[in-house]
């Protein structure tokens, strides 16, 4: 779990009004009125507090609550709208389903509070691919460079993953009635980073954000699935090859398509095999799971999340790895309809390519300067290559399990055993809850 | 037994090059001494100050790439453990590393270029432009590197001893492969000027062969110097003029002068003797670097990688004279081609001269530096050529 200061706190049970959920947009209306009013006043405040901190080393009191609450009101109308919660949020920032506690007014470094801005770019940067991108003019406002209402209409835009996730939520949420876990989790991941972008930048806390899925929020559920991540990074950069990593990339861009070709025409026979027999040839999963993972080696290797040059034959063993089971029964009306289930999984696919993109982006520079990957981003990274991972694994017919949208790098560990009572001590009997 | 091999293979090859070294200059022709009447002495010397700096930023440069990749073959082993791709992918990961160092060495002498381009309005690129608009090129490099290195570490590790004689020729089927496929990668428009359309045809029959294709490349982002150019083989052929040759800088009969002379490579079927004079030196320099990196395990261990780009790279230093001799010899044919197809000596003077004034070309550049690093005649020389031309003419 994460020490850092703003903890997302999520209380959700998933159960969704689908009533509710069909109108949400227009439902939502009063608080865009009120988002904008607000903002406008988080402009003047954040200026006031800025000055202030700048002189006395923290936010004055009253300007930390009225921020506060600000970046609270700011997190529920995004779960609200990307349908990580059900209930209709308060206007003042009342007790939320998915809420984020704030720490108390402490003191700050000057010259952290001078140069917060600068500082925030890179976070507010990644905020914008994995939030909603609801408020993020409020940041702009908090710069004091003014029109915080028209890029507010436009940043509503921004926003990558958590917008993709209540597209398709919207419809899994009407449909059943219910929000699909994995969307649920990767909404309220996007919107706790966003909320300790946001607090940063306000002077609400001095803390950088973390990026890391297993820093932020709860232990994120992962049920089992066929394709999975291993990750064996020790987070250790080559100085040099990270600055040539793009350059350093390119036989590998240029095998990875002729791969992919051949990937491609193999995944159509695998389909109709697994059409006829049920389940994969097993040299076609074996060529196609050696291509799931050279896939994931490359990607890792460019957006640097993993730092060994990978080989061009999909081994195990690469740092940042994939473990494909053995092909096992495959639904066959699944198999038929594979090329239409797989658009959800390749839409998220695509928002978190974004968000490895700016991964990529901020850790060519961290690691240049460090000679590190830091640890949140190449979690983060590691994320999306094993999600990526997942979809090319089901659009080829490895597996027909749908890829996990949760947050998590591995299952969350299992519960340690409970002990047999000793020999000559009464068990006692716990009441049921009601 | 291995003497007379030998013996006979330099034979071979001395015939190869001899026959390859057949041209229509008239071997008794004499180069009278010219004046270089029509560039003003103020030109003169700063065309000699503006050669003098690239001279030793030359040597300067070599210097340094020498020392780095010195520095490389000692130590660039080390980089292997930056890799789990085997052995062949950790051998195209040295060599890109490799090519990366080289190119970083080079970025400061790459800027001081283009200063002293700028000071002498020779060029408007900016110092970032330089940096980071030929990224392009440097991924293609980067790709060939790869690819030369998966043929020789892949022939290496079937034959560790005779690669070389497997990799040579498959390298000059690249270069003629590469020659031929050029024309199609760089961005060209069809001339249009029907004046020199019509030149072209009448200079191409008159050294008997087909019109060839002429087209403009626009290179106005990155230079201001005026230069064309012959490429291409059989139906990729072309002559390819830069824009700057035609803003009316230089009159009529100069560019078509121009034209006769790129015509005339491709009559002379410069293009492949190139690649006839590139597989003779692939051959021997392949089995200096098979015998140089003996001692690291061979080619077919990534550790010999950094060594042999050094070995490469002294090769290349070694060979630049020679490139030289063969690139001026294939210049002067083609200016004599061009003479006999305009007989016209008087407009091929003046563009050579022109190209003083504009490029500012030392006329008569140092012999140790004409030696080393010119593929040109020198612009005195070329004037003689016209001179002896007009003489031989006259008689």
């Amino acid at each position: 779990m994460s020490d850092h200061p703003v903890r997302l706190v999520l209380r959700d049970d998933l159960r969704r009004s689908r009533l509710t959920v069909f109108f949400r947009l227009l439902l939502a209306i009063p608080h865009f009125f009120w988002l904008f009013l607000w903002t406008i006043g988080v402009v003047f405040a954040a200026i006031a507090g800025w000055l202030a901190a700048l002189v006395t080393r923290r936010l004055p009191d009253g300007i930390h609550s009225f921020l506060a609450a600000y970046v609270r009101y700011v997190t529920h109308l995004g779960a609200y709208l990307s349908l990580a919660a059900n209930p209709y949020p308060s206007f003042n920032a009342q007790p939320y389903p998915l809420d984020v506690e704030l720490p108390r007014p402490a003191l700050q470094a000057r010259w952290k509070i001078a140069v917060r801005l600068l500082l925030a770019v890179p976070t507010l940067l990644l905020a914008a691919t994995l939030g909603s991108g609801f408020g993020f003019g409020g940041y702009s406002g908090a710069g004091g460079d003014g029109g915080s209402g028209a890029q507010w209409a436009t940043s509503t835009g921004v926003g990558g993953v958590a917008l993709v996730c209540a597209f398709f939520g919207w419809f899994a949420a009407l449909a059943l009635g219910r929000m699909p876990v994995g969307l649920r989790n990767l909404s309220a991941y996007g919107l706790g980073y966003t909320a300790q972008a946001y607090a940063y930048a306000l002077l609400l806390t001095d803390r950088y954000p973390n990026a890391d899925p297993d820093a932020i929020g709860p232990v994120w559920e992962l049920p089992g699935h066929p394709v999975r991540l291993e990750l064996a990074d020790d987070g250790r950069r080559s100085r040099l090859t990270v600055f040539f990593r793009l350059l350093l990339s390119m036989p590998h861009f240029v095998w990875l398509a002729l791969w992919s070709v051949a990937a491609f025409l193999a995944a159509i026979a695998n389909g109709l095999v697994a059409l006829i027999r049920g389940r994969s040839a097993n040299s076609l999963h074996r060529f196609l799971a050696a291509y799931v993972r050279y896939y994931a080696h490359v990607t890792a290797f460019v957006a640097l999340v993993a730092n060994p040059f990978p080989g061009f034959t999909g081994e195990p063993g690469y740092p940042v790895d994939i473990v494909v089971d053995a092909p096992e029964r495959q639904n066959r009306w699944i198999t038929l309809f594979r090329v239409f289930l797989a658009i959800p999984a390749f839409v998220i696919s695509g928002a978190l390519s974004a968000a490895l993109f700016v991964v990529a982006l901020l850790g060519w520079f961290a690691a240049l300067v460090t000679g590190r990957m830091p640890t949140g981003l190449r979690n983060l990274g590691a994320y999306c290559v094993r999600y990526l991972a997942q979809t090319n694994a089901y659009w080829f017919v490895v597996t027909e399990a749908y890829p996990h949208a949760s947050p998590a790098l591995r299952p969350p560990p299992e519960p340690e055993p409970e002990l047999e009572p000793e020999p000559g001590i009464d068990a006692v009997d716990e009441p049921e809850a009601n | 037994m291995r003497a007379v091999a030998l013996l006979a293979l330099a034979g071979i090859w001395g015939a190869a090059a001899w026959s390859l070294w057949q041209s229509v200059v008239p071997g008794d022709l004499t180069l009278p001494d010219v004046r270089l009447n029509g560039i003003p002495p103020e030109t003169l010397d700063l065309a000699d100050r503006y050669e003098r700096f690239f001279r030793i930023e030359f040597v300067a440069a070599q210097l340094v790439l020498l020392g780095v990749l010195v520095a490389y073959a000692k130590y660039g082993i080390r980089f292997a453990k930056e890799s789990a791709a085997g052995r062949i992918g950790t051998g195209m990961l040295l060599g890109m590393i490799g090519l990366a160092l080289v190119w970083l060495s080079q970025v400061p002498f790459r800027l001081a270029e283009v200063w002293w381009d700028r000071r002498y309005d020779q060029t408007d690129s900016g110092y970032v432009e330089t940096l980071f608009a030929n990224w392009f090129e440097l991924g293609a490099e980067f790709l060939f590197v790869c690819f030369a290195l998966l043929i020789v570490m892949a022939l290496a590790g079937r034959f560790p001893r005779r690669w070389w004689l497997g990799a040579a020729p498959v390298f000059v089927g690249l270069a003629f492969l590469f020659g031929f496929i050029y024309p199609y990668l760089t961005p060209t428009d069809r001339l249009d000027r029907a004046d020199l359309q019509a030149a072209g045809r009448e200079y191409a029959a008159e050294q008997g062969i087909d019109p060839i294709p002429l087209r403009v490349e626009d290179v106005t982002d990155f230079t201001s110097a005026p230069n064309a150019y012959a490429v291409g083989f059989g139906p990729s052929k072309r002559v390819v003029f830069w824009n700057t040759l035609l803003d009316g800088s230089f009159g009529d009969d100069e560019v078509k002068t121009v034209l006769a002379h790129e015509l005339g490579h491709h009559s002379s079927n410069h293009l492949f003797e190139g690649v006839a004079w590139y597989a003779l030196f692939a051959l021997p320099g392949a089995w200096l670097i098979a015998l140089a990196t003996r001692r690291r395990g061979g080619m077919a261990n990534p550790a010999a990688v950094p060594l042999s780009l050094l070995v490469i790279v002294v090769l290349d230093l070694l060979s630049l004279p020679v490139y030289n001799v063969i690139s001026r010899h294939m210049e002067q044919e083609a200016d004599w081609k061009a003479l006999e197809s305009t007989h016209e000596p008087e407009p091929a003077k003046s563009l050579f001269r022109e190209f003083t004034i504009q490029s500012l070309n030392d006329p008569d550049p140092p012999t140790w530096s004409y030696v080393l690093f010119d593929s040109h005649p020198s612009v005195e020389k070329r004037i003689a050529m016209a001179e002896a031309w007009r003489q031989r003419r006259a008689k």
